[in-house]
C-alpha cells in the first residue's frame, strides 16, 4: 500500500507538470495560446556584484552569425546599430522627413546623380580613440566592397571615392543611384576604424566574431560568448553625449525558444524581446509590466505565379487565382488582425507604395468568369504551390487559398520546402518548375527598386525573378525610377507606383499581406520607437528608463 | 584474503597451466595479442572514419544546397556567387575538393563555416568544452546516483527503495529529455525560483566578473581564476541541463547495477564473507560492487557518447551554448562544412570510446578474449 501511496504521489508529480510550459516552439495554431507559466520576479540565483547599473537585457532569438560591420547582413545588425553608425539615419515611417543626418551633417548630388558629397560630423570618436574623417568613409566602403560579402552589393555603383577634405567625401558613380538611401542602410553600411581594422591584418573578420569592434556608436562590445551571449557597455565619448537614466549596459541574451523569452521578460529578466507566439500577445500586452509593439514593417509575403508554364502564364487565369484567395480570412484567421492586405510589392510605410493601386479582393464569381473566359469554364488543373517547410503562415495561407481554388475546379498542392532546393527547382528549368512560389521579401536598403527589380525585372540568368515576369515596359519604368531615385525622389516614387499598376494589372504575384513587427519591451522603459527600415535593431542609446 | 584482484586471479590461472617459464612466455604472447588487436583496432578505427568522411562528404555535396549562395549571405549576386565559389574551391572536381579537405583535415583544419565565416576549429574549441562539461557532469551524477541507487536496489528486493529506484530508472530511460527539461524548468525556475532557466553563467558574471577563458570548462576555469561568484553560477547552471541529460544513463546504471548486483550477492565468496561477519557495507560495495561494475561501466561509456548527441535537445532547450546548439543551427541552415565537422568529432568520440572500452575490458577481465 505504501509503495502505491508513493507511486501515486511520484506520478502526481509527473501529472501537474502537464500544466508546464508548452514543449512546442513552433508557432502555435491561432486557436490555441501558448501557455506561459506565472513567474513571479526571480532572485538571482548568484547574488550580482555591488555595481548596480542600468542594464538593458535582450532576450534575442537568432545567433548573430557574422558580426563583421562590412559582411554582416542578418540578425547580427541588432549589434551593429548599438556599435556603429551609418552616414545618414532613415526615419521611421511618419517622421517629417524621410532621412536624418548622422556621421553626415548634409549631403548632395550633381544633377545627374553620379557625383555625391558628404559633409562629415567633425569631433566624433572611434571606440579606439581615432577620430572619424573622410579616410575612415572611403576605408570602410572599399573594405566592404572588397570583401564581396553580405550586402556589399548596395555599394555597385560606386566607381571611385575621394577624401577631398578631412571632413568631406565625395563619390564618383558609374549609374546613377540613391547613394543617401544606401549610405543610411542597416547593413553594409556602417562606418569603422581604419586603424582599429588594419591593426588586425587578415584576421580582422576572425577578431571581429571574437568579440571586438571598431565602430563609433554609442555602446562598444565588451564580451562575446558565442551562440549565448553578447555584452556591451557604454562609450564614454560618444558624440551624442549621455544623459541620465540612459542605459550603461547592453547584453543580448540568444534564448532560441520565444517561450522561455516570453518567460524571461514577464519576470523581468529580459527587458525586451520580439517574435513572440503571435497568440500571446494580446495577454502579454495586458499585463501592466510588459507594453506591445505592434507595426507594420517593411517585409511582405508574395507569391510568385510562374509565367512560362501553363495555365499561370495566361493572364486571366493569374487573375482568377488573385481573386480567389480569402485575403480577410488569411488576415484575421491566420495573422490575427495584426497584419494589412498589401497593396502591390512596395510594403506601406516606405516611398513608392500607394494606396492608390488597385487590391484584389476576395470574390469567387468573379474567379469563375475569368477562368471561363480563359478556356478553363471548370478549373481541372492542378498547380504546385511551394513555401518554406516550417512556415506555419505560409502553410496556413496556402491551406486556405487551396480550398477557395478547389471550388472552381482547381487543385492547389501545397508543398513545404527548405529555402534551397525550393530556390534550386525555382532556377531550374521554368517548365519543371513549381507554379505558384510563395516567400518573403525585405529591403537591404529602403528602396521601392529593391522588390520591383529583384521579383520581377527580366533576368537571363535566374536568380530571384522566380515567377519569371518579364515586361520591357515595365523595366523602362522600374530602372528609369531607379536613376531619379536619388535626385528627383517625386518623379521616381510616381514611375514606381506606375510600374506597380503593371504589375497587378498583370497580376504577376498575388500581394497577400505586408508583416506586422512585434516588439516587446518591459512598460518601465521609455523611448521606444520601431522602425522598419532596422528591422529588430533597438536603438538602445535613444530609450531610458523611469 | 577472500577475493584476489583480477590480476592475481590471472596470473595464478596462467601460473597453474603452464608452470614458471610458461608463464614468462604466456604473458609475452597475451601481450602480443594486445597490441596486435590494439594496432587492429586502431587501423579499423581509421576506416571507420576515412568511411564516415566520404559518406558525409557526398551527402553534403548531393543535397540541394549551393555553400557558394550561403557564404555570400541571404542574398547574393550572380557575381558574389560565382567569386565565392572560386574562393572555396567549388569550381574543382568532386574527388579534389574531397582530398583538399582531407589533407586540410590532417593539419588540423575543419574548414570555414560558410554561415558565420569562422574557421570551424575555432567554434569547435568554443562549443565541445561546453558540451564535453555538460555530458561529463551528467556522467557523474549517474555514477553518484545511479551506482549507489543499483547497489542499494539489487541487495534489498523488493523493499521500497528498490521499487522505488526501479521506478526511477524506468522513468529515466523512458522519459523524453525535452519533456523532462521543460517539466524541471517549470518546477526549478518558474514555481520554486530555485535555479536558472538556461545559460552557462549569469549575465551578471559575464558583466562583472567575467570568467578568464583558459580551459573552455567553467568550472575548471573558474577554479583556476579563482573566481568564486562564477564558480558558484556555473555549478547553479549545470545541474539543471546535466540531470536532463543525465537521466537516461542514470536509468540505465541504476538497472545495470541492480541487475548485475543480484547476481553476484548469490554468489559463494559473498557468502562466505556474510559467514565471517564482515560488515554488509563493505561487502555490498566493496566485495561486491568490484565484481558487478564491469557491465555498469560499459553502459557508462557507452552513455557517454550517446549524450554528445543526446545534448542536441537539451542544448537548445536550456540555451546552452555547446556543440549541440551549434550544430543545430547549421542543420537548419545547411552549413555542411560545420555539420560534417561535428559528425566527425563525434565519430572519433565514439570510436576511441569503444576502443578502450574493449581494452579496459580486457584488462579488467580476461575471460573476454582478444579477437
Amino acid at each position: 500500500m505504501k509503495y502505491i501511496k508513493l507511486m501515486l504521489v511520484f506520478l502526481l508529480v509527473l501529472g501537474i507538470g502537464g500544466c508546464g510550459p508548452t514543449p512546442a516552439p513552433a508557432a502555435p495554431t491561432p486557436s490555441e495560446a501558448t501557455p506561459v507559466p506565472p513567474t513571479a520576479t526571480p532572485v538571482p540565483p548568484t547574488a550580482a556584484p555591488a555595481a548596480k547599473e542600468n542594464v538593458f537585457v535582450y532576450a534575442h532569438g537568432p545567433t548573430f552569425p557574422d558580426i563583421d560591420p562590412s559582411v554582416s547582413f542578418s540578425n547580427d545588425s541588432v549589434v551593429m546599430g548599438n556599435a556603429y553608425e551609418t552616414l545618414i539615419f532613415y526615419n521611421p515611417p511618419g517622421s517629417k522627413e524621410v532621412l536624418s543626418p548622422q556621421l553626415a551633417t548634409s549631403w548632395e548630388s550633381s544633377e545627374d546623380g553620379l557625383t555625391w558629397t558628404f559633409h562629415l560630423r567633425q569631433g566624433v570618436k572611434f571606440h579606439d580613440g581615432t577620430d572619424f574623417n573622410a579616410e575612415a568613409v572611403k576605408y570602410s566602403v572599399e573594405r566592404t566592397k572588397t570583401l564581396g560579402l553580405g550586402a556589399a552589393f548596395i555599394w555597385d555603383s560606386v566607381e571611385e571615392i575621394k577624401a577631398i577634405e578631412d571632413y568631406t567625401v565625395e563619390f564618383k558613380l558609374k549609374y546613377a543611384a540613391p547613394l543617401d538611401l544606401i549610405a543610411a542602410s542597416g547593413y553594409g553600411a556602417w562606418m569603422f576604424s581604419p586603424t582599429c581594422v588594419e591593426a588586425q591584418g587578415e584576421k580582422a573578420n576572425e577578431w571581429f566574431n571574437q568579440g571586438h569592434d571598431c565602430g563609433s556608436g554609442p555602446y562598444t562590445i565588451e564580451s562575446y560568448e558565442r551562440g549565448r551571449r553578447l555584452t556591451m557597455t557604454r562609450f564614454d565619448d560618444y558624440w551624442g553625449g549621455w544623459k541620465e537614466g540612459q542605459f550603461n549596459k547592453v547584453v543580448f541574451e540568444i534564448v532560441v525558444d520565444p517561450v522561455v523569452q516570453q518567460q524571461m521578460l514577464e519576470a523581468g529578466e529580459a527587458s525586451a524581446a520580439y517574435g513572440l507566439p503571435r497568440v500571446n500577445l494580446k495577454t502579454l500586452d495586458a499585463r501592466d509590466d510588459v507594453t506591445v509593439y505592434i507595426n507594420p514593417s517593411f517585409q511582405n509575403l508574395l507569391g510568385l505565379f510562374n509565367m512560362k508554364k501553363e495555365p499561370t502564364n495566361n493572364k486571366l487565369v493569374r487573375q482568377a487565382l488573385s481573386y480567389a484567395v480569402p485575403y480577410q480570412q488569411i488576415i484575421e484567421g491566420v495573422m490575427l488582425g495584426q497584419a494589412t492586405q498589401a497593396y502591390g510589392p512596395v510594403p506601406a510605410g516606405m516611398w513608392g507604395h500607394s494606396k492608390d493601386l488597385f487590391q484584389y479582393t476576395y470574390d469567387l464569381d468573379k474567379a469563375k468568369k475569368l477562368l471561363a473566359e480563359a478556356g478553363y469554364p471548370n478549373g481541372g488543373f492542378d498547380l504546385l504551390l511551394t513555401y518554406a517547410v516550417g512556415d506555419l503562415d505560409e502553410q496556413q495561407v496556402c491551406e486556405l487559398w487551396r480550398a477557395e481554388a478547389a471550388k472552381l475546379g482547381i487543385n492547389i498542392e501545397c508543398r513545404g520546402m527548405e529555402w534551397e532546393p525550393q530556390w534550386d527547382l525555382a532556377k531550374s528549368d521554368p517548365m519543371k518548375a513549381q507554379d505558384i512560389l510563395v516567400f518573403y521579401w525585405w529591403p537591404d536598403y529602403i528602396t521601392p527598386y529593391t522588390y520591383l527589380y529583384n521579383m520581377f525585372h527580366c533576368e537571363e540568368e535566374i536568380l530571384f525573378n522566380l515567377g519569371y515576369y518579364c515586361n520591357a515596359e515595365y523595366d523602362e519604368l522600374i530602372d528609369r525610377g531607379n536613376e531619379l531615385a536619388g535626385t528627383d525622389r517625386a518623379e521616381a516614387e510616381r514611375l514606381f507606383i506606375e510600374a506597380q499598376k503593371i504589375l497587378i494589372e498583370d497580376a504577376a504575384a498575388v500581394f497577400f499581406y505586408d508583416l506586422p513587427n512585434d516588439h516587446e519591451l518591459r512598460s518601465d522603459i521609455k523611448g521606444y520607437v520601431d522602425n522598419p527600415a532596422y528591422p529588430h535593431i533597438i536603438f538602445v542609446y535613444k530609450l531610458w528608463k523611469e | 584474503m577472500l577475493c584476489k584482484s583480477r590480476g592475481d586471479f590471472f596470473s595464478t590461472f596462467l601460473w597453474e597451466r603452464e608452470g614458471a617459464r610458461g608463464k614468462e612466455r604466456a604473458i609475452g604472447e597475451a601481450r602480443m595479442r594486445k597490441w596486435e588487436y590494439i594496432a587492429r583496432r586502431l587501423v579499423l578505427a581509421v576506416l571507420v572514419l576515412l568511411s564516415v568522411s566520404v559518406i558525409t562528404f557526398i551527402i553534403s555535396r548531393v543535397v540541394p544546397s549551393d555553400p557558394a549562395a550561403r557564404w555570400v549571405g541571404p542574398r547574393p549576386t550572380k557575381e558574389q556567387i560565382a567569386a565565392a565559389r572560386i574562393k572555396l574551391g567549388l569550381d574543382k572536381p568532386l574527388y579534389v575538393q574531397y582530398f583538399r579537405y582531407m589533407g586540410d583535415l590532417l593539419h588540423g583544419d575543419f574548414g570555414v563555416s560558410v554561415e558565420s565565416h569562422q574557421p570551424i576549429l575555432t567554434d569547435l574549441k568554443t562549443y565541445l568544452p561546453a558540451t564535453l562539461e555538460l555530458v561529463i557532469t551528467g556522467m557523474v551524477m549517474a555514477v553518484v546516483i545511479g551506482i549507489p541507487l543499483g547497489v542499494l536496489s539489487g541487495a534489498r528486493k523488493g523493499s521500497l527503495l528498490d521499487h522505488t529506484s526501479r521506478l526511477l530508472a524506468v522513468a529515466g530511460v523512458s522519459m523524453p529529455t525535452f519533456w523532462m527539461g521543460l517539466l524541471l524548468q517549470f518546477f526549478f525556475f518558474g514555481r520554486l525560483q530555485l535555479l536558472p532557466l538556461g545559460g552557462r553563467v549569469d549575465k551578471e558574471i559575464s558583466l562583472y566578473t567575467p570568467i578568464q577563458q583558459i580551459t573552455g570548462f567553467y568550472v575548471i576555469d573558474a577554479l583556476l581564476s579563482g573566481n568564486w561568484p562564477a564558480l558558484r553560477s556555473t555549478l547553479v547552471h549545470l545541474i539543471l541541463p546535466a540531470f536532463t541529460l543525465g537521466t537516461y544513463a542514470i536509468g540505465l546504471t541504476i538497472r545495470m547495477t541492480r541487475s548485475t548486483m543480484v547476481e553476484v550477492l548469490e554468489e559463494k565468496y559473498i557468502t562466505a564473507a556474510r559467514a565471517m561477519g564482515i560488515p554488509e557495507r563493505t561487502i555490498l560495495f566493496r566485495l561486491a560492487l568490484k565484481n558487478a561494475v564491469v557491465p555498469t561501466l560499459t553502459v557508462l561509456a557507452l552513455s557517454f557518447v550517446y549524450s554528445l548527441t543526446g545534448a542536441i535537445l537539451v542544448e537548445v532547450i536550456f540555451a546552452w551554448p555547446g556543440l549541440g546548439n551549434y550544430v543545430t543551427r547549421a542543420i537548419l541552415s545547411l552549413d555542411f562544412p560545420v555539420i560534417m565537422a561535428v559528425t566527425l568529432v563525434v565519430t572519433v568520440f565514439y570510436v576511441l570510446i569503444n576502443l578502450l572500452l574493449d581494452i579496459l575490458q580486457t584488462l579488467l577481465d580476461p575471460r573476454v578474449t582478444l579477437g
